[in-house]
């Protein structure tokens, strides 16, 4: 089409006119590139992280309706604790019904139950001296005897002196010894009663202490036949006990010393966690606990009917819409009112928030970048069209229809628009990296203050504080972004391009349908 | 000879006022007549009264008027103006009107294009264009500034003959040009009514263009030359 030449004549032969116009668009594209770039990268790490991190449901206690319920049923805190006995604890044939559902994608749990140990010792930073008082009340009685002599009176002194009389003195001691042990041992039922736990896990998924790195294998490994007796212990464990890769260790079971169980050491392991380096205990918090499969733990409480075995699942949703759902459908199931549901949303959340701050300050800079540029194209378009009114006089009166004149225009500023949008996006994506990053670091500061003037709220001791559980982001999940033009951040240059010459072209569509090409031409004679 | 047979254009009964004017108050009121084939034409009147309107009118440059515009028994107020000034007139001004950022070949070029010529050998055909009017191919190269006013208004006889149209309209075509260029432009116009049967209507103030033209119509009244 002739208009296409002639745009490209135009274009070459006003150079002045449309390199400006071109730095406009170039300083709209480097700005709507840099936000484009961080939107882009924020959704990325947001659907990184809610992939690597799944939406996960698990199952605990609803203490606020127990306590609710004690509270108006029982009159003593013995009462309390015999009606929490009464709640039937979840079993794994629950949690297979529970996981039974289309909104579950997978679902995994950890099965635990306590032991004593024969010839492995626990490790403990606090001893129970026990001592028996024998309280023993010893009375002495003595009596004496004496035998008046004849020529002295009945009253005597008490010391010394001989009245020629005799006296015998029989002196009698008895003993008593009184032992009174009166105990009245109220429990929960569900306490641990051995020393070590004993901690089931029914696949690696399972395993979130190691996935996390919260625990990690220092010798060994953790065994992948999750149905033998094989188990991982604490390195400080196997230091106390002299234990290594490939020993057996022997549990009993604390009710009845008679049922032992063996296990072979398949790996050692450590704590990473902050608790581990809490510098109050002699010990980390998991050195008792002996991690096993679940197969293991089935076969351990099968053997004594007096165990109290605990199971905790992990149910992980195809989508984090469902939870609402799935919640309902467990509830129909006939989980009880005592348990309820927690999911993982707000950490995800959380943890994702900077991101998201950055985001929506990149989509708000976005909308004004580009409001302020299409009003200043738009501007600059319209004092071109003025200029440019003699050509369009002369193109109308040589008889070109006014679309074909709008459209030749049109064309003109998309060239440039496009060529320009190229350069800037160019420069954008050499920026954004850095700009991105740096936005993100203020991100990470602000919070940081936000985190401190929390701890200052709560006095500044909060040694458990756990800022993801509190709705705080944690900081060192993501701290660097790098955001990148890539070919979706190019699409979305491109189409602001194209609204940027509609809009930068509506100058030239109106002023092209209301001149008078007569006019036009008189005005110039 | 059939003279109706001749006649390209023709007016009845046209009238034109300004849109802002009082209700009586007319440039012009009744006009008709009849412009043929084969004629130059001058149009010619004092200031104001009406010559360029009508040119305007006659062009479908304008609108608004009253009576009837025939062109070949085609109402101008039911045809497409854009494709009548692009396919059966030929506009040329006073001032030239030509687009300054384009050489003179391809003025002309663009004229062709937007009237859709299917013609093989476009530039062939610039030049030969160019000849007619006097230039060479080399003025054809040329930006339109780096030409003289007679050279651009050669081009722009050249641009509004690109496309073989049956009437030429010019207003005050010599109007800046000295005299010997003037002859020129002239002897142009004539050849184009007298050896191609163009029907070419000249508005203008000036006495050699009236000498040249074989009719002239004075606005208000119309006369033939004897």
């Amino acid at each position: 089409m002739y208009i296409i030449k002639n745009a490209f004549i135009s274009i070459f032969r006003n150079k002045g006119r449309n390199i400006l116009v071109g730095i406009i668009i170039m300083v709209i594209a480097s700005s709507c590139a840099i936000t484009l770039a961080i939107r882009s990268s924020a959704d990325k790490i947001v659907t990184s992280y809610e992939n690597k991190y799944p939406v996960t449901v698990t199952i605990g206690m609803n203490r606020a309706n127990l306590t609710k319920s004690f509270k108006e049923n029982a009159s003593s805190q013995e009462e309390m604790i015999e009606n929490f006995n009464e709640i039937e604890p979840l079993t794994i044939e629950d949690i297979e019904t529970f996981g039974d559902s289309d909104y579950v994608s997978k679902y995994n749990y950890t099965y635990s139950v306590s032991l004593n140990g024969k010839d492995i010792e626990e490790a403990t930073d606090s001893l129970v001296k026990e001592t028996t008082t024998t309280k023993t009340e010893t009375e002495t009685k003595t009596e004496t005897f004496t035998n008046p002599a004849p020529s002295r009176g009945d009253h005597m002194p008490p010391f010394g002196g001989d009245n020629g009389g005799s006296t015998e003195t029989k002196k009698s001691t008895t003993q008593r010894k009184t032992t009174t042990t009166q105990v009245e041992n109220i429990r929960n039922e569900r306490a641990s009663k051995g020393v070590f736990t004993l901690q089931g896990y029914n696949s690696y998924e399972a395993m979130s202490e190691f996935i996390s790195g919260n625990y990690t294998i220092t010798d060994g490994e953790v065994s992948s036949d999750f149905t033998s007796n094989n188990c991982v212990i604490s390195e400080e464990l196997a230091t106390l006990n002299e234990l290594k890769v490939g020993d057996t260790i022997t549990l009993v079971s604390p009710d009845d010393e008679r049922i032992t169980y063996d296990l072979n050491i398949t790996g050692i392991y450590k704590e990473n966690t902050e608790e581990a380096s809490d510098m109050r205990s002699m010990f980390s918090n998991s050195v008792n606990t002996i991690i096993t499969n679940v197969t293991t733990v089935k076969d351990v409480v099968s053997k004594d009917e007096d165990f109290n075995p605990t199971v905790s699942p992990t149910y992980i949703l195809k989508d984090k819409d469902d939870i609402e759902a799935f919640e309902k459908e467990v509830t129909d199931k006939g989980l009880s009112e005592y348990y309820m549901l927690s999911d993982n949303i707000e950490t995800i959340e959380n943890a994702t928030k900077s991101i998201i701050s950055v985001k929506s300050f990149a989509t708000t800079f976005l909308i004004i970048t580009l409001i302020i540029g299409a009003v200043v194209l738009l501007v600059i378009n319209m004092i071109n069209i003025r200029e440019r009114k003699y050509e369009i006089g002369v193109l109308r009166t040589i008889g070109m229809r006014k679309s074909l004149v709008s459209l030749q225009f049109m064309f003109e500023l998309l060239v440039v628009c496009i060529v320009f949008l190229l350069i800037g996006a160019g420069i954008g994506g050499l920026t954004s990296v850095k700009v991105s990053n740096k936005l993100l670091a203020n991100e990470i500061a602000n919070a940081e203050t936000d985190m401190d003037a929390i701890n200052d709220n709560f006095g500044g001791k909060m040694r458990d504080f756990r800022p993801e559980e509190m709705g705080i982001t944690q900081l060192e999940t993501i701290e660097t972004m790098d955001a990148i033009v890539d070919v979706k951040v190019l699409g979305e240059l491109l189409l602001i391009g194209a609204g940027l010459t509609i809009v930068g072209s509506i100058a030239s569509m109106v002023s092209i349908s209301r001149f008078s090409p007569l006019t036009i031409l008189k005005e110039r004679s | 000879m059939n003279k109706k047979a001749n006649v390209v254009l023709r007016l009845e009964d046209v009238s034109y006022r300004y849109k802002d004017a009082k209700k009586d108050e007319y440039v012009f009121k009744g006009l008709s007549y009849a412009f043929e084939e084969g004629k130059v034409y001058a149009i010619k009147g004092k200031s104001g009264s009406g010559k360029t309107t009508l040119l305007s009118l006659i062009s479908g440059l304008e609108k608004g008027y009253t009576g009837k515009i025939y062109y070949r028994d085609k109402d101008l107020s039911k045809v497409k103006l854009d494709k009548y000034r692009n396919s059966d007139i030929g506009i040329v001004f006073q001032s030239y009107n030509l687009l300054v950022h384009l050489t003179a070949g391809e003025n002309i070029l663009l004229s062709m294009n937007i009237n859709g010529m299917k013609e093989h050998h476009k530039k062939e055909y610039v030049n030969s264009l160019l000849e007619q009017v006097g230039l060479t191919k080399e003025h054809a190269k040329r930006r339109v500034l780096k030409l003289s006013g007679g050279e651009q208004q050669r081009v722009a006889i050249a641009r509004s003959l690109s496309y073989h149209p049956d009437i030429i309209l010019a207003d005050e075509p010599t109007g800046n040009l000295d005299k010997e260029t003037e002859d020129d432009i002239l002897k142009i116009f004539k050849d184009l009514a007298h050896k191609e049967n163009k029907c070419v209507i000249i508005v203008t103030h000036s006495d050699n263009v009236v000498k040249a033209s074989d009719e002239v119509f004075e606005l208000k009244s119309t006369k033939k030359k004897d």
